[in-house]
């Protein structure tokens, strides 16, 4: 076999792969929309009504520079960032170890990661497809500032990125599956602290400033807070941002790939 | 009577035993969450004091007034995790593989066998932690000794109405293949429950309240215990807490009519 027809061979047990998980995705559509866009939909609603309350009628109410329509609009790309590069779970990782399924990846000809991240990729563009719509209704009836194209393609490019950092830091928590009874506790764990520390319930510009300048080392405020500057039109913390999550995904790629090598000599195959 | 509540009391010592038992032999996950449950609370706090840094009031309330709805709500929320919170996980699980027959075999009350099976022993070290703060915030509201008596009944009703929504809820699975995205529907309820009333508004107040009625189960006990000429939510609450048990042993018995097991 040559190298091109090794290449084009792999192409298509991705391209399978994908499809193959689209179908899995939206087999039980209403657990798909429970699960992964009804959370989303429903911490925005609760923002936009909390953010109502603390503004009420005051036009003139400018907290921290933001006015009540900055203040939507930042919680509409947090909505958007979220949605495109929070949204993979990484559910069916921890339980094919659990479960003993990996077995199957240790024979055929496409590796555990191999399919996982092809699933991913497929979660990905179904993700981009709702943010896609869910951007186009609230364009439609005006609720967004759009400060221009480029910034939006930056931004998107910037937010997959991020996907990317999260699917290895998911994938994290899925292998410690060989360890763990349950990882869902981690994953939980990861995004209750994720948020928190941002900005994705309330901006930075809220947090004392002690607070910020330490998370300011951390990855967390380039997972949602930069990102929502770049769509709203600033683009100055980009390259501090693409290297920071850059270390940081290389950084929890080596650790998987560790942690992969150290757990497979743990395991037992149950069900076999 | 007496004598089945004695029962059933036994029964449930048993399940408390043997759930502990079991989740302490995963100590690392017994870790784990609690320190989730810490992360939760903190950064839930730690939100709300960080908008109040920059406001006055939030509504009518200030930052020691919804602090304190806040931390009521959040010691709710410690005792579903404790006391029901993996059951319906379990319960959603169970009737996918077919395995809540012999759940609903038992000769019991198949809502007590189904939802109070599991319980999570690791909710019950912060509870001390959680219910400090709770009446930290207590005293700074100023609450009377009748406020503080009556403290142990509200959350207790609370807990009632939350779970019986629940309940209500979780019997869709029965008519579902996977009834799991039925759990992540509850966890949104939650969240909209955690937050005072009157951040919703007009329509959508009137659903969350009579309709889907999550907004009683901390707005009507604490606006009674910092004003008691609020009591018209309370009371509301009381009385939805009456409809929903009809409705649930109703729509239980029609749900399980509905079980088709999935192993025979």
């Amino acid at each position: 076999m040559t190298t091109g027809d090794a290449i084009k061979n792999n192409f298509s047990k991705w391209w399978i792969t994908i499809q193959i998980s689209w179908v899995k995705h939206t087999a039980y559509r209403l657990n798909f929309f429970l699960q992964i866009i009804g959370p989303a939909l429903v911490f925005f609603f609760v923002k936009y009504n909390l953010w109502s309350a603390i503004y009420g009628a005051d036009d003139s109410l400018v907290i921290k520079g933001f006015n009540f329509e900055g203040m939507i609009n930042y919680h509409i790309w947090a909505f958007v960032v979220g949605l495109v590069a929070q949204g993979h779970g990484s559910w069916n990782l921890a339980e094919d170890i659990r479960l003993g399924r990996i077995s199957s990846y240790l024979i055929y000809p496409f590796n555990f990661w191999e399919f996982h991240t092809a699933s991913w990729l497929s979660f990905q563009t179904i993700q981009m497809f709702i943010a896609a719509i869910t951007l186009g209704v609230i364009a439609f009836f005006d609720l967004l500032q759009f400060p221009g194209w480029n910034f939006f393609l930056i931004g998107v490019a910037y937010t997959l990125f991020i996907s990317l950092f999260w699917f290895a830091l998911q994938y994290l928590t899925g292998v410690m599956a060989f360890w763990l009874e349950e990882t869902w506790i981690l994953r939980v764990m990861l995004s209750v602290v994720s948020y928190f520390l941002s900005g994705a319930i309330i901006p930075l510009d809220l947090y004392p400033d002690w607070l910020v300048n330490i998370l300011n080392y951390t990855p967390f405020p380039y997972l949602v807070y930069y990102p929502i500057k770049i769509f709203s039109g600033e683009t100055s913390s980009l390259g501090l941002g693409l290297i920071i999550i850059s270390i940081w995904t290389v950084v929890i790629a080596l650790i998987n790939h560790l942690v992969w090598k150290k757990g497979i000599k743990l395991y037992t195959a149950a069900g076999m | 009577m007496m004598e089945k509540v004695g029962h059933y009391w036994d029964v449930y010592k048993k399940f408390v035993s043997t759930s502990v038992s079991v989740e302490t032999s995963f100590r690392t996950s017994f870790i784990l969450l609690i320190f989730m449950d810490l992360f939760f609370f903190f950064s839930s706090v730690g939100s709300v004091s960080f908008i109040y840094d920059h406001v006055a009031n939030i509504g009518p309330w200030q930052k020691d007034q919804l602090l304190f709805f806040l931390t009521f709500m959040l010691m709710i929320d410690n005792l579903h995790m404790m006391i029901f919170s993996q059951s319906f996980w379990e319960f959603s699980f169970n009737i996918k593989s077919g395995q809540l027959d012999y759940v609903i075999l038992k000769p019991m009350n198949t809502i007590f066998s189904v939802f109070f099976r599991h319980f999570r022993a690791s909710s019950l070290f912060n509870t001390p932690l959680f219910l400090g703060f709770l009446i930290h915030y207590g005293i700074k509201v100023n609450l009377s000794l009748f406020d503080w008596l009556m403290m142990p009944l509200f959350l207790i009703l609370s807990l009632v109405l939350l779970i019986l929504i629940e309940f209500i809820l979780s019997t869709s699975m029965f008519w579902l293949t996977d009834g799991i995205g039925i759990n992540f529907l509850r966890m949104q309820m939650q969240q909209l429950a955690r937050w005072p009333n009157f951040i919703y508004q007009g329509f959508i107040r009137k659903v969350l309240t009579v309709l889907l009625p999550v907004l009683l189960i901390g707005s009507g006990p604490v606006h009674f215990l910092l004003d008691k000429n609020q009591w018209q939510l309370l009371a509301t609450m009381v009385l939805v807490i009456f409809v929903l048990v009809i409705i649930l042993n109703w729509i239980w018995k029609v749900g399980l009519r509905n079980y088709d097991s999935a192993s025979s």
